[in-house]
């Protein structure tokens, strides 16, 4: 940890700024990111200027830790009366000499928030004020647009309304013959695809075969070397990715496997909270933010496997097969650790890989499948499989859309607290389950189960350093009197829809059409049952 | 755009060139709140201001921002211009004042779309 301190004096416009410049000197000797620096340097340069223009005096003091900033400036003053209303834009009570320096545009603290990933502003009238923000360095899940990995190809969509029924969360419409996402309650599970007839709901990710280079990394999820059939095993598929030029193939379940046992580890040593919850799949995850907030402190704080991977062959080119939107979410560089994505690293989709494998082993067809000779080939060792489960009946793992909601609300309810870990997963047999592969799940996990193939223990956990955040879903109206307006409107409109959930209006179900209608995402005249938009008016 | 020829385009004269001259710009922000060009400042965005100050100059070089557009033929102190070019910023000084150097500006930098209004 670094500390660094500064003095600055109130009123002194020529030295005013100094404290900031120092700062950003030491920083980028450190080798703070252009990004990174931009935001601490906005939040250090606003608060310096506060003290100089309101204040006699005050100190900056800064802390570096491992993966955020810490800055926190105090200052002897005649401190804030009302803070809401100067954390306002617009609100300022600088001095005239101020503001004809450019100052006092009352932006500053607003955007000191802004460029803060935690922040808190205390102060006492007469006394002085103190603002303490963090910023976090390596970017992790940072909200942003991309986050979701869905992919809607309206033209394919044949309105067969599936879609609608399967999501989890209702977070999609069919509108104008088409599937539209509401991106704030998508929770990336694939449930959509799944259902999909179509073909207009996919992962967004290129189909193309990526060619690898010399030192290139494939990581491939376990799910995906068991999908060629009976006549070709694992190991067969592995040599075949090794003849396609792959010669460093490594297995994502390595790095789930790592999660597993560090949140075994954690929930043994580290936490009194029962059940922890592992983050093993993304969309749970994502559910839990978005339904189960009060959850958020039985997550465990690490990385999802695909992201520590991401994370040990940084700098090296690496390709990853985008087994589902969740994962391909994860990939995006807002959500990555130290550094983002770094160019390097590619995503493609398994069915491009497919076409390449199954080519090679049907030309290869009259070989013998030796599991023994296969392993010498691809240099894969023999051994037994399956994880290793310290207190078995204390883990807990279970998987599938219903049964993963109806445990997280017993979870929610306290009355799971006899397990100590609970591993959930949105698609049935965990990752075998994705849509995204052809095999059934549950003959998908008995092969790989059963192919002698064992993880490699090198594979890391990584721990986490952005807390869980709660996500705000679907809200009426941010002003609490008009949302009150539109909740007795949507109770108005639930007595007059015919409760049948039809989905032919596009919305999942009555409630879902009443709550459109009520922000005006639809209108009434949506509903397809006749008489629904006439009578009832009239009958009050 | 080179900064030289954004200068050389509008007819603004710059001081103290150096080596920020070279640097490509990206975009331009103009304004005359110091939050908001502190905020929208980045090393490739040429500040257009009427504030001619030595916080003007500071978040300059906080920010690594390569140019700064004074306008209405300001003439800073040479003791700022010094300072800037130390750290890196170049000093143009346009003729005229922020509505037409932006004009200006946009035309040099997405050609036809500029108004002649």
């Amino acid at each position: 940890m670094i500390t660094e301190s500064y003095r600055i004096t109130g009123g002194n416009f020529e030295q005013a700024g100094s404290a900031s410049s120092s700062l950003k000197e030491r920083l980028k000797k450190l080798g703070v990111e252009p990004q990174d620096m931009r935001r601490v340097m906005i939040v250090a340069y606003e608060a310096e200027m506060n003290v100089v223009i309101h204040a006699r005096k005050g100190s900056m003091w800064v802390t570096l830790n491992d993966g955020q900033i810490n800055i926190e400036v105090k200052d002897e003053g005649p401190g804030i009366i009302d803070i809401d209303k100067a954390m306002t834009v617009g609100y300022s009570t600088a001095p005239a000499a101020a503001r004809e320096l450019g100052f006092g545009a009352g932006m500053g603290l607003p955007y000191i928030k802004r460029n803060s990933d935690l922040f808190k502003i205390e102060s006492t009238v007469r006394r002085g004020t103190r603002i303490k923000s963090t910023v976090y360095l390596k970017l992790q899940d940072l909200p942003g647009p991309a986050r979701n990995s869905l992919h809607v190809d309206g033209e394919l969509c044949c309105e067969c309304l599936h879609c609608l029924r399967a999501c989890p969360t209702k977070a999609i419409r069919v509108r104008e013959g088409k599937p539209q996402i509401l991106e704030h309650l998508c929770i990336d599970c694939a449930a959509c695809i799944a259902v999909c007839e179509s073909g207009a709901l996919s992962v967004e990710c290129p189909d193309d075969f990526i060619r690898p280079s010399e030192d290139t990394v494939l990581i491939v999820p376990a799910s995906f070397l068991v999908q060629f059939g009976v006549g070709i095993s694992p190991g067969r598929v592995l040599k075949a990715l090794n003849e396609l030029g792959f010669k460093n193939v490594r297995i994502m379940e390595d790095w789930a496997n790592a999660v597993h046992e560090a949140v075994i580890r954690f929930a043994e040593e580290e936490t009194k909270v029962k059940p922890v919850l592992s983050p093993l799949c993304p969309a749970v995850v994502n559910l839990i933010e978005l339904r189960f907030p009060s959850l958020i402190e039985n997550l465990a704080p690490f990385l999802f496997p695909v992201q520590a991977a991401q994370n040990e062959f940084k700098g090296q080119d690496a390709v990853f097969i985008a087994s589902c939107p969740g994962r391909h979410t994860a990939l995006m560089p807002h959500a990555l650790p130290a550094g983002g994505l770094s160019s390097n690293v590619k995503v493609m989709s398994p069915s491009g890989l497919f076409k390449a494998v199954l080519k090679l082993t049907a030309a290869n067809g009259d070989q013998s499948d030796d599991p023994d000779r296969l392993a010498r080939q691809t240099g894969w060792k023999h051994r037994q499989t399956g994880w290793k489960h310290r207190n078995p009946e204390t883990i807990l793992q279970a998987s599938g859309a219903v049964h993963v909601a109806n445990l997280l609300e017993k979870a929610e309810n306290g009355i799971l607290d006899d397990l100590h870990v609970l591993e959930l997963f949105m698609c049935a047999q965990g990752c075998f389950g994705s849509p995204l592969m052809p095999e059934d799940p549950f003959v998908a996990r008995h092969r790989w189960l059963n192919s002698g193939l064992k993880h490699n223990e090198c594979a890391k956990a990584v721990r986490r350093k952005r807390p869980y955040q709660a996500r705000e879903g679907f809200r009426l109206d941010a002003d609490m009197s008009r949302a009150i307006m539109k909740l007795s409107r949507i109770d108005e409109l639930m007595r007059r829809l015919p409760g049948k959930d039809c989905a032919l209006c596009g919305a999942p179900t009555c409630g879902s059409l009443a709550e459109d209608i009520a922000i005006g995402r639809a209108k009434e005249t949506a509903c397809v049952y006749p008489g629904i938009n006439e009578d009832k008016d009239k009958g009050k | 755009m080179k900064l030289n020829d954004i200068a050389g385009k509008i007819g603004a004269s710059l001081l103290q060139p150096g080596k920020a001259a070279e640097v490509e710009i990206k975009r331009v922000f103009a304004g005359d709140k110091m939050s908001d060009l502190l905020s929208e400042a980045s090393d490739t965005t040429l500040l257009v201001t009427n504030l001619v100050n030595t916080q003007l100059f500071r978040i300059a070089q906080i920010m690594d921002v390569p140019g700064i557009c004074l306008l209405n033929n300001a003439a800073p102190k040479p003791e700022l211009v010094n300072q800037a070019a130390k750290h890196g910023t170049a000093i143009m000084v346009s003729t005229v004042g922020m509505f037409e150097t932006c004009g200006h500006l946009y035309q040099c930098l997405y050609g036809k779309a500029g108004s002649e209004s």
